[in-house]
């Protein structure tokens, strides 16, 4: 890491000698405890004094869960934005959410920058600017053991895993191009959406190596109990450096490198480096551990009975009973419209149900929570929070499925009903609600837990955007151990539990619909 | 007999209709019709299917709305102005298929209407409607569901649930073709037995016990339109038009 912290420097000095004088002087200044100290400038990405960090906190040793709390993000990029947050003398939030979903967050001005263990390239450049903080190099990885490779055209025919949003695919795609130029086969591509997804395919055997960055995998060597080794450092001077991220602004960029800058002198830099023992030799001391066992119990009943697990088992559970009820809430007065008259309201109606049945529900939730911001700024202010976000997304879809079930329930009760009901005198509200609601319910119903059932487990697509649910709190604790099977398992217990849980729900409820059943009716009057 | 369609409803007639045209798009399901029933009068409509008796009656509580014409109930004139919840608390409609609310026990079929339309209390309601279930005999049934029930016993129970709204009109539509001889014997008792009591009454039925001895007038309708109204004894002897002839031969031989 010395050889690294050295070229940090160099690039350092190479190119801002100027700031950096000044930002040195302002450093040492700091440090000698000066009250002169000028205070620095404060960027435009900082909004209310709040420092807001977007990140994917499933990238070791950069960003990460270290531990049961979910909430507590761990990791350097973390330690740096703290100091950044010290410098500016500003508080710092930080804001979990899918890796593909870090980008659009920052352009939706939903975070001051992205501090994801990113890697700087020209091409996120394009749309943002980038500061790096940190040198790294690209390494391939395969199963220990498996012999060294003295270039990337070796991979040719053979699998290498990336994670997707991640810029490893592009740039092995342009490494087939030669290869495919050679009249050699190319190196089959597969992207899975969390970098530990990405080290269990090559733990599994499914895929010959992974691509990743040096620094990580020398954090995760102690997790991996040297299942794992280095096979390739390829050649490719652009993922030298992770950066930070923030929109499109010269000033802010400069105040930026000026703060990394400051943090590199007055040894802050280093110290986070040391406390996260990002080097080569680290790596070595702890690869010869002894080998896991298959399934560990002890992690599978730990996670069955941590609060996160609990908490994230209540999140689905919340999310899913709100956003239904809010469908149902909705869909009776639709339900209502759509059996009635023709209308212009009966026709934007149907078009309302086609659009949210017809678009995947994952593309819904990534719409309101990253296109929507785009069009009315009130989305992207704190209140809309992940899990309102996911509330809405999922009631109303779920609202363009519910509607053909109360539509099929109230055309079934008999016309008779509504005309009794009108001929002893009551009104309109008292036969819908003493006649006809109660019918079209018990006809309602059976379905409409099978859609319950449905949506509890359509909320695990809100990991993409950040919500908290049982599956994103299983991804992060999978990213922090690699004990895949036990969370997995731990996970599988809790859908499986909510489920027979509401089956059974089902098969009481229907029991209370005695009256339309002329044997359950008698044999519940004896 | 026949009123002068001319000539305006008769205030004192407990049901007044001068002209009453009904249209479905340009179908004319009734034609021009007029008469009057005095309070208490038993009145039984006959005609082929499709004549137009049911949408008739329907007009009367306004479950139909007629399109012209005038029509008075209790001295009142109906149109869509008139508060629907009084003239459906007026008059009682029982239907051919009794139309009970299959979620309900017979008792709260009989109370929900009284409690939500008349806000009559719970206690009060359940013991007028035992009163009328004892009336139609049915009353150790009122805690079953209906479709614990026959058919005889479900229609006995819908004429109690529409007496439960104390109506001053009794509407029967065809209230015993679903039956079988033994029910509707039983339905047809309890129909002589209101009958008595002095409800006035309009009653679509091909029970021609009923028509013969209990009405006090037969009307006779085809086509939309009434061709006769005339006292039993008249209509079964010697009926006026070769419709009602070929009507009651149809009826004889079936
Ligand atoms: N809602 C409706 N729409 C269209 N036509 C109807 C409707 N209700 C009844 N009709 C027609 O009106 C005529 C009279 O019907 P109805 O009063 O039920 O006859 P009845 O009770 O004498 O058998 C029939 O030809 C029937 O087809
Ligand atoms: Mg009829």
């Amino acid at each position: 890491m010395t050889h690294s912290m050295a070229q940090f420097m160099r690039r350092c000095s190479s190119r801002f000698r100027p700031r950096v004088l000044a930002a040195a002087l302002a450093g040492v200044l700091a440090i000698a405890g000066s009250a002169q100290a000028a205070e620095p400038d404060l960027p435009g990405f900082i909004h209310d004094g709040t420092l807001t960090i977007c990140t994917n906190p499933t990238l070791p040793p950069m960003t990460f869960v270290n531990g049961n709390d979910v909430n507590a993000v761990d990791g350097i990029d973390m330690d740096i934005a703290h100091r950044l947050a010290d410098y500016w003398h500003v508080s710092m939030v930080v804001t979990t959410m899918d890796f593909t979903g870090l980008f659009p967050s920052l352009a939706a001005q939903r975070c001051s920058m992205v501090a994801s263990g990113i890697i700087k390239l020209p091409e996120r450049e394009k749309n943002f600017d980038a500061v790096s903080y940190q040198d790294t190099a690209l390494v391939v990885v395969a199963r220990a053991g498996t012999p060294p490779l003295s270039s990337m055209a070796d991979l040719s025919g053979k699998t290498v895993a990336v994670q997707s949003g991640t810029s490893y695919s592009a740039r092995l795609a342009k490494e087939n191009e030669t290869l495919v130029q050679a009249g050699r086969a190319p190196i089959i591509i597969q992207q899975y959406p969390t970098e530990d997804q990405v080290v269990q395919q090559v733990l599994i055997g499914r895929v010959f190596a992974f691509a990743s960055q040096d620094v990580e995998l020398y954090y995760r060597q102690e997790q991996l109990h040297g299942k794992v080794s280095v096979i390739l450092v390829p050649p490719y001077p652009e993922y030298g450096h992770f950066a930070l991220y923030i929109r499109k602004n010269a000033h802010d960029r400069e105040l930026l490198d000026q703060a990394i800058a400051t943090m590199g002198q007055n040894g802050q830099m280093a110290a986070i480096q040391k406390k996260w023992a990002i080097s080569p030799d680290v790596a070595k001391a702890l690869a010869n551990t002894s080998p896991a066992p298959m399934f560990r119990w002890d992690t599978f009943f730990s996670a069955l009975t941590s609060t996160a697990f609990m908490r994230g088992a209540f999140i689905t559970l919340a999310v899913a009973v709100l956003s239904h009820f809010t469908a149902i809430m909705i869909s009776i007065p639709m339900a209502l419209a759509l059996n009635g008259r023709d209308s212009l309201l009966k026709m934007a109606l149907k078009g309302y149900v086609s659009v949210f049945r017809g678009a995947p529900t994952l593309l819904q939730l990534l719409f309101i929570w990253n296109a929507l911001p785009q069009f009315l700024p009130i989305f992207r202010e704190a209140w809309f929070t992940p899990f309102l976000a996911t509330w809405l997304s999922l009631s109303i879809n779920e609202s363009a499925y519910q509607v053909e079930i109360n539509r099929a329930a109230l055309g079934a009760v008999d016309k008779g009903q509504e005309l009794a009901g009108d001929a002893l005198a009551m009104s309109r509200r008292q036969v819908y609600r003493h006649v006809i609601f109660p019918q079209a319910l018990r006809i309602a119903l059976p379905p409409t837990i099978n859609e319950f059932i449905s949506l509890l487990k359509t909320t695990s697509l809100a990991s993409v955007i950040s919500l908290q649910e049982l599956l994103a709190v299983t991804q992060i604790q999978v990213a922090r151990t690699f004990e895949f099977t036990e969370y997995y398992a731990a996970a599988l217990v809790y859908y499986l539990a909510m489920v027979f849980f509401f089956l059974f729900l089902q098969k009481r409820v229907e029991r209370r619909f005695a009256w339309a059943d002329r044997h359950k009716a008698t044999a519940n009057e004896s | 007999m026949n009123p002068d369609p001319k000539t305006m409803p008769d205030p004192s007639a407990m049901i007044s209709v001068r002209n009453l045209s009904k249209l479905y798009k340009d179908f004319i399901a009734l034609d021009r019709i007029s008469f009057d029933v005095q309070r208490g009068e038993k009145i039984v409509v006959l005609g082929p299917s499709g004549s137009g008796k049911s949408t008739l009656i329907r007009c009367f509580n306004r479950i139909e709305p007629h399109d012209s014409g005038i029509l008075s109930i209790d001295g009142k004139i109906i149109n869509a102005q008139t508060d629907l919840t009084q003239l459906r608390a007026t008059v009682g409609l029982v239907f051919q298929n009794y139309n009970l609310f299959p979620h309900l026990s017979v008792l709260d079929n009989c109370t929900l209407a009284p409690r939500l339309v008349k806000k009559t209390p719970r206690a009060d309601a359940a013991e007028m409607a035992m009163r009328f279930l004892q009336q139609v005999n049915i009353a150790e049934q009122a805690n079953k569901y209906p479709i614990q029930l026959s058919g005889g016993q479900q229609q006995r129970v819908a004429i109690a649930r529409a007496l439960c709204m104390q109506p001053e009109v009794m509407l029967f539509d065809e209230p015993t073709a679903a039956l079988d001889p033994e029910a509707i014997s039983g339905v047809v008792g309890i129909m002589n037995d209101l009958a008595q009591q002095g409800i006035t009454t309009l009653c679509v039925t091909h029970e021609m016990g009923f028509a013969r001895h209990i009405a006090d007038r037969i009307i006779f309708m085809d086509k939309g339109r009434i061709l006769e109204i005339t006292p039993p004894a008249e209509f079964f002897t010697t009926p006026k038009t070769q419709r009602a002839r070929d009507f009651l031969d149809q009826m004889i031989s079936y």
